[in-house]
């Protein structure tokens, strides 16, 4: 007569060797593989990176005379620093010995979060460091000179007819605007892509689990 | 880690450890990585421990939770986490255990979601509905018709793999 599964189990385990334990390799300075702390270290590196580049983008932008590109971008990635630093917190509140369902839900939760938030700051985020850069070159100073100014002089000399607007021409104004409005369009899209393409793997088999998560909780 | 705490308070219940990370890698490399693993967790976790449930519980619970979110190495799974698609005969580890029966048991294991992974291990662990409910989080009322579900399944599996 066939074995139930529930014999199987029980006699092939009753042999000892069968469940002994792997030896374990300088545990403690072991990287972990496990995907919080994977997020956790990747986003412990990028908040220290993004908190560098906000300070030297100070001085950086003070030797190179560019000050309008250097104050606006180091106030743009402290905020980004911030709530970065506020969704660490979040992560590291997760609980690793709740229920199953509690646990992936609070991870999954994180991780819709934490991609709506980077969608939505995206959205932003490129259009105010292409603006950042314009007015850092716009209004900096090269040899005693402005380059705006100097630009503008010598598209006057050109077409003296061109209609300025504040000092500078409405064409360039309408370019900005039109690339500001392209990068605003796209910049969730392009931040989304780039979440996808390092985590999608992880969403999708989270987005598999909660939904048989639902189904079993659901009382039938 | 010390290995005080390892080896009081982990190694006593290492068989759990092994029978639920067997159920979710294919290497034995893997089957190693994930266990580390899981010692690593919990020991970071320990001081979560309230006492409102048992150690073994908790290890259970821990166990499943790190096993559902590890990254699987490239090598084995592009994908990183599709493993339930991956054909038996792709499935190096399949010769883990002596007893021949136990190891087919477990490529037929290795063949259902990992939540369904998580509800037949703790059942053939002898845990009742209650205390499968609990630990996965889910409805108790649920957990005997998915059983039933799964275990015909896995004669299924079984069946076809012996012909």
């Amino acid at each position: 007569m066939e074995k139930s599964i529930e014999t199987i189990w029980k006699e092939g385990f009753l042999k000892n060797e069968a469940l002994v334990a792997p030896k374990l390799n300088d545990l403690y300075n072991q990287k972990s593989i496990h995907i919080v702390d994977k997020f956790r270290r990747m986003y412990k590196i990028n908040i220290t990176a993004v908190l560098i580049f906000s300070i030297i983008v100070l001085p950086l932008s003070y030797f190179t005379n560019m000050p309008y590109m250097g104050i606006p971008m180091s106030i743009l990635f402290s905020v980004v620093v911030f709530f970065s630093i506020k969704f660490k917190n979040k992560l590291d509140r997760i609980e690793t010995s709740n229920n199953s369902y509690l646990y992936l839900s609070s991870f999954n939760n994180w991780v819709k979060e934490m991609v709506t938030f980077n969608t939505k700051m995206s959205r932003y985020l490129y259009p105010f460091v292409f603006l950042s850069m314009v007015m850092g070159f716009w209004f900096g100073s090269f040899g005693g000179d402005i380059p705006g100014e100097v630009f503008v002089n010598s598209l006057l000399e050109n077409y003296p007819n061109m209609y300025l607007v504040f000092g500078i021409p409405l064409l360039m104004i309408a370019g900005a605007i039109f690339m500001i409005t392209i990068l605003a369009f796209f910049g969730g899209r392009i931040g989304n892509w780039d979440i996808n393409l390092v985590y999608g793997g992880i969403i999708r088999k989270l987005d598999r689990m909660m939904s048989e998560m639902e189904e079993l909780k659901a009382s039938s | 880690m010390s290995s005080d705490f390892y080896t009081t308070s982990i190694l006593p219940f290492a068989p759990i450890i092994i029978k639920i990370c067997r159920a979710y890698t294919n290497t034995q490399e893997d089957f190693e990585d994930y266990y580390q693993e899981v010692c690593l967790q919990i020991w970071k976790s320990r001081e979560n421990f309230r006492e409102q449930s048992e150690w073994s519980t908790w290890i259970y619970r821990l166990a499943l939770n790190v096993s559902l979110t590890l990254l699987k190495k490239k090598k084995n799974d592009p994908q990183h986490f599709a493993s339930d698609s991956l054909p038996t005969e792709l499935i190096e580890d399949s010769h883990a255990f002596a007893d021949e029966s136990l190891n087919q048991l477990y490529d037929a294991i290795k063949q259902l979601s990992e939540v369904d992974r998580a509800v037949i291990l703790l059942y053939l662990e002898e845990k009742s509905y209650l205390e499968i409910a609990d630990i996965i989080g889910t409805n108790p009322n649920n957990i005997g018709v998915r059983i039933k579900r799964i275990k015909e399944r896995l004669k299924k599996i079984l069946t076809q793999n012996n012909k």
